[in-house]
């Protein structure tokens, strides 16, 4: 039990990573009033930018910071679109979505060929710790799953003990009354757009220089609507979207290891345990709102500012 | 219908025009189209099938064009966009496309409408049934006798039948070699998701597979990089896939797909097509074991000697090779 115990949090820890990332992204943009939907792109266009960069120079690093760029530019692209020219952020964050599904299966067969090649790039290696305790095992991640959990209380730091926090949760809540205080409400929504999209990006990163060491067209599988799932999950709180994450990622996991186990109970009922149990949970925990009051409407719907 | 709109903006905004491949012009010639269920760039099932349609093109000089599809109302426009169009073979790559087959035919008389594994036969539909399972059966026995205190494994896309068949065969394959031995398997809800694929088989070894067969086409690599991790051997399907991974591919249940789509759409160029089931077997060489160069030499001599006596069976005929219900 305890063997089968320690496998499942090193299972969930590493699966739960991609989405951490990719829902602190999340979170920073929408306390802003952004709802970024292209979330699931961001991370798409992370993972193969990531891994074309790892390619090319060998160094995960590298690709690393490659993911973390070209999501940022694409991010870039989704805050000229919703910020300055306050198209409906849905539709705009839907958009964003498909451009990368057909940019990154377009520059794939570009580079690798038509048909693919399945090239494998080194990975960040798990960190080494010395000794044979049990409890040692789920702790040997690589450096992106530490990353992330220190971004955790990082970014509640930010959002809740800094200047800059309370802007950004000032412009999220009331654009209007911000604006009137002197906060610059379209650069602090520029801002956080880029914020999400580097986390996405290097989400998306860990996915194909960290857990796997390929990119497969799609690989991303639809872990950036989780993100946006998670986030309400987590009612908009960093510790939330951790406790979001991990539990995600130890569904997910659970399927595979029941699977494994040879439990004979058909397997669709497997996987449809984390969806299950995140509907669960959202339906139970839909009390009182949390979300930023502004978030998803657009300038034009508030009114001068 | 996202994806294909994807392709088509990626291609007007990257490469101005690189996504859609129709060549040539609109009438006269011999058009042929594949519908694929997902990206051709997988090295594997639907890379294949790419090569078949090139094969169609470069032998029998016809025009070709190839679309990802994922649903089935996609499914069914494709196959009418193109029958509309004049094709006179569209191709759709797997078992989930034979109802949208059969649905648009009857309204398109003119065109052949063929799928990739299927039990669906109208006047202008017809399934290539590609008997992989002929291959994976041997692949079962193959590890069932390397080790016979083991177990062995499988991991699937989803459980249609072309892909469950060949894991029956292969657990059909470990039994024939030694009743009872273990073989497990696990799917993973999708094609594309090679973490998943990865989990998946990391829990299976963990279990102690020591042999695990995939079948999850795009998601495949995930499965040779777990088997890489955990020193376990890995079976390729579809293609040779030691190409892919060649520390972990022991060897692949291959499917001859070119030769196949060619000797179809040679039938359907001519008018000679006559629709029926077309089974591909072992014995016509469209079905193989295909070993990896690098590692062939870890399999015994008396073992290798016991997989040729099945494989002669097979082709024979006096072996018959168990099936999913199709």
């Amino acid at each position: 039990m305890t063997e089968w115990l320690v496998v499942l949090t090193a299972s969930a820890l590493a699966l739960g990573t991609p989405l951490l990332f990719a829902a602190l992204g999340e979170l920073v943009s929408e306390r802003a009033g952004v709802l970024n939907i292209g979330v699931e792109g961001l991370m798409l266009t992370g993972a193969f930018a990531g891994f074309l960069a790892c390619w090319a120079t060998g160094s995960p690093l590298v690709g690393m910071v490659a993911a973390a760029g070209a999501a940022m530019m694409l991010g870039a692209l989704l805050a000229l679109w919703v910020v300055g020219l306050d198209a409906d952020q849905v539709v705009a964050g839907a958009a964003l979505n498909i451009l990368a599904v057909g940019v990154t299966g377009v520059a794939y067969r570009a580079v690798f060929g038509v048909t693919g090649a399945a090239l494998t790039v080194p990975t960040f290696a798990p960190i080494a710790l010395d000794g044979d305790a049990w409890w040692l095992a789920p702790l040997r991640q690589p450096a992106p799953v530490w990353v992330a959990l220190a971004l955790v209380p990082l970014v509640w730091l930010v959002l809740a003990r800094t200047r800059l926090g309370l802007e950004l949760r000032a412009v999220g809540e009331a654009p209007e009354a911000a604006a009137s205080l002197g906060i610059r409400v379209a650069a602090v929504r520029v801002g956080a757009l880029l914020a999400a999209a580097l986390l996405a990006g290097i989400g998306g990163g860990y996915l194909s220089l960290a857990y796997s060491n390929t990119f497969v067209e799609g690989m991303s599988a639809g872990r950036g609507f989780i993100a946006l799932a998670i986030v309400v999950f987590g009612r908009w709180r960093p510790l939330g979207i951790l406790a979001g994450a991990l539990l995600f990622g130890a569904a997910s996991a659970a399927q595979f290891h029941l699977q494994a186990a040879g439990i004979t109970i058909p397997y669709h009922l497997l996987l449809m345990l984390p969806y299950v149990l995140t509907l669960t949970v959202l339906a139970i925990a839909t009390g009182t709102t949390a979300a930023p009051a502004a978030l998803g409407r657009r300038r034009s719907e508030c009114g001068p500012p | 219908m996202s994806r294909r709109l994807a392709r088509l903006v990626a291609a007007v905004v990257v490469l101005g025009g690189v996504g859609a491949c129709t060549r040539g012009g609109n009438d006269g010639g011999f058009k042929v189209a594949l519908l694929n269920p997902g990206p051709i760039s997988d090295a594997g099932w639907n890379a294949a099938a790419y090569e078949g349609l090139l094969a169609i093109r470069d032998q029998l000089g016809a025009e070709i064009s190839q679309v990802e599809t994922r649903t089935p109302p996609e499914f069914e426009q494709a196959y009418r966009d193109y029958a509309r169009r004049g094709f006179r073979l569209v191709i759709g790559h797997g078992f989930e496309f034979q109802d949208a087959a059969a649905k648009v035919a009857p309204e398109f008389p003119g065109t052949v409408f063929l799928t990739t594994s299927g039990n669906t036969v109208r006047p202008n539909v017809a399934p290539i049934v590609f008997r992989l399972e002929e291959a994976t059966f041997v692949l079962g026995e193959l590890a069932a006798r390397m080790a016979p205190d083991g177990a062995a494994c499988a991991v699937g896309g989803m459980e249609i039948p072309s892909v469950k068949s060949t894991f029956i065969a292969f657990q059909a394959g470990a039994a024939h070699a030694k009743p009872g031995y273990p073989v497990t398997t696990s799917y993973l809800g999708t094609w594309d998701d090679v973490g998943a694929a990865r989990t998946a088989t990391l829990a299976l070894a963990d279990r102690g597979c020591r042999f695990v067969l995939q079948n999850a086409d795009a998601a495949g690599p995930g499965v040779f990089q777990a088997a890489g991790e955990r020193g376990i051997y890995a079976f390729g399907s579809n293609r040779a896939q030691h190409e892919v991974a060649p520390n972990a591919v022991l060897a692949s249940a291959v499917i001859d797909i070119p030769a196949a789509f060619v000797a179809v759409a040679r039938e359907v160029k001519d008018h000679t097509f006559t629709s029926r089931i077309i089974e591909e077997h072992m014995a016509d060489g469209a079905i193989a074991v295909v070993f990896n160069p690098a590692l062939e030499t870890k399999i015994p001599a008396d073992v290798r000697n016991a997989i040729r006596e099945t494989e002669a069976a097979i082709r024979a005929g006096e072996l018959k090779v168990p099936t999913a219900e199709f």
